[in-house]
């Protein structure tokens, strides 16, 4: 193997090895990450917007003394989220539409939607 | 207040009670006596509350999403132990000897599993609303309705399953199980899903416009056969393959007995 080559194989690790690191900060990039907060026993915001097609992470914040359920039949989501922690739900992809939650130990109050457009 | 905590028991209830009815109702048939019921009820209680009074740990483990694995956990080993207990089930009703210590120790163990994730969450539910002392008697009374109708429900089904001739009751005590175990096997797979740690896909259909699982009917099917509006194709996989696992070992065990009825029938030469 003379020198030329291990200098092009050699290249064309590094290439393949940038490509990956590119593909994977797309995949990354991806997820977004939106923030709810929990206070009273309500959604804040009530109401959030989510791209088409695409998985998105939720953080729930609640800051409430009391653990909330979040509840939602037509994202098919359910988790307790414990009183002043927070908790992680990953939602998507999904067709474009409304899509309502609640809170399940406070459902007259905690209501919210999410919006996929 | 109080509407909201009887739907809220009422649906952790009624997935625990019809399991449960049904498993006591081929437990009778099987001739075991109700020590099991018992100690499941006991252990259930106790689990519940240790998982509940435990439950903000247990969110913290896997970088937040300990709660969807450990209840996947759960669900899956609801599922292998229900597996068991229908092949045991099948060679009872082969008329075969089957061993009463191992089956109340599955029985028992699904039980204690099934009243461990519903009854943690009644009792995060009970803490939470309790929070504010105006509450306090609505809640109770709307948990109180919510349990009576579960345990009703499950009341209704014992007596319809044991009210038929055995080998009937054994085919839809199988049967039941059997669309309650894949049920199991969707919901874990649902957790798991959420978590991130299964693929997410858009949903492969959407018959929410048909049969709502808000509706009464939806959540008796949710809890009976795990019905879901908008599966995705991996959820809708995996129950299928948790249909077919255990359909397909029953499908060996009769062809191994039919073959060694046959063997047996057979006139030996003298």
């Amino acid at each position: 193997m003379n020198a030329a080559m291990i200098n092009k194989t050699s290249f064309f690790i590094l290439r393949v090895t940038i490509i990956i690191f590119i593909c994977q900060s797309i995949v990354y990039a991806a997820t977004p990450v939106i923030d709810i907060e929990i206070r009273n026993h309500l959604f804040i915001p009530s109401e959030i917007v989510i791209p088409e097609n695409t998985k998105v992470k939720l953080v729930i914040h609640n800051h409430d003394e009391t653990d909330e359920e979040f509840e939602s039949y037509e994202l098919n989501r359910e988790k307790v989220i414990i009183g002043q922690r927070k908790g992680i739900i990953f939602i998507g992809p999904l067709p474009a539409g409304e899509y309502p939650f609640f809170g399940e130990f406070f459902p007259k109050t905690a209501q919210g939607k999410v919006i996929v457009k | 207040m109080l509407l909201s905590s009887v739907i809220i028991v009422l649906r952790e209830v009624l997935e625990a009670a019809l399991l449960f009815s049904v498993l006591i109702a081929l437990s009778k048939q099987m001739g075991l006596n109700s020590r099991w019921i018992i100690w499941s009820l006991l252990l259930g209680v106790l689990g519940a509350f240790t998982y509940g009074m435990n439950i903000n740990n247990v969110s913290e483990w896997f970088d937040g999403v300990g709660q969807e694995v450990s209840n996947a956990l759960m669900q899956l080993t609801i599922y292998f132990m229900l597996v068991v207990f229908m092949l045991m089930l099948y060679h009872f009703s082969c008329k075969q000897k089957v061993s009463k210590f191992p089956l109340s120790l599955i029985m028992i163990m699904i039980i204690l599993l099934a009243i461990t994730r519903e009854g943690a969450e009644i009792i995060l539910y009970f803490f939470s609303v309790t929070h504010s002392q105006n509450y306090y008697m609505a809640v109770l009374v709307g948990m109180t309705i919510g349990a009576s109708i579960g345990i009703s429900i499950g009341i209704l089904f014992y007596y319809l399953l044991s009210n038929l001739k055995p080998e009937r009751s054994i085919f839809i005590g199988l049967v039941l199980l059997l669309l309650v175990s894949a049920g199991m096997i969707s919901q874990a797979s649902l957790l798991l899903i959420q978590a991130d740690w299964l693929p997410s896909q858009l949903p492969l259909w959407d018959t929410s416009e048909l049969l709502s699982e808000k509706s009464v009917t939806g959540q008796l099917l949710y809890a009976l056969l795990g019905y879901e509006a908008t599966p995705t194709a991996i959820q809708a996989g995996l129950y299928l393959l948790g249909l077919i696992f255990p359909i397909s070992i029953i499908m060996g065990l009769k062809f191994t007995y039919t073959r060694k009825k046959i063997l047996s029938d057979r006139p030996t030469k003298q």
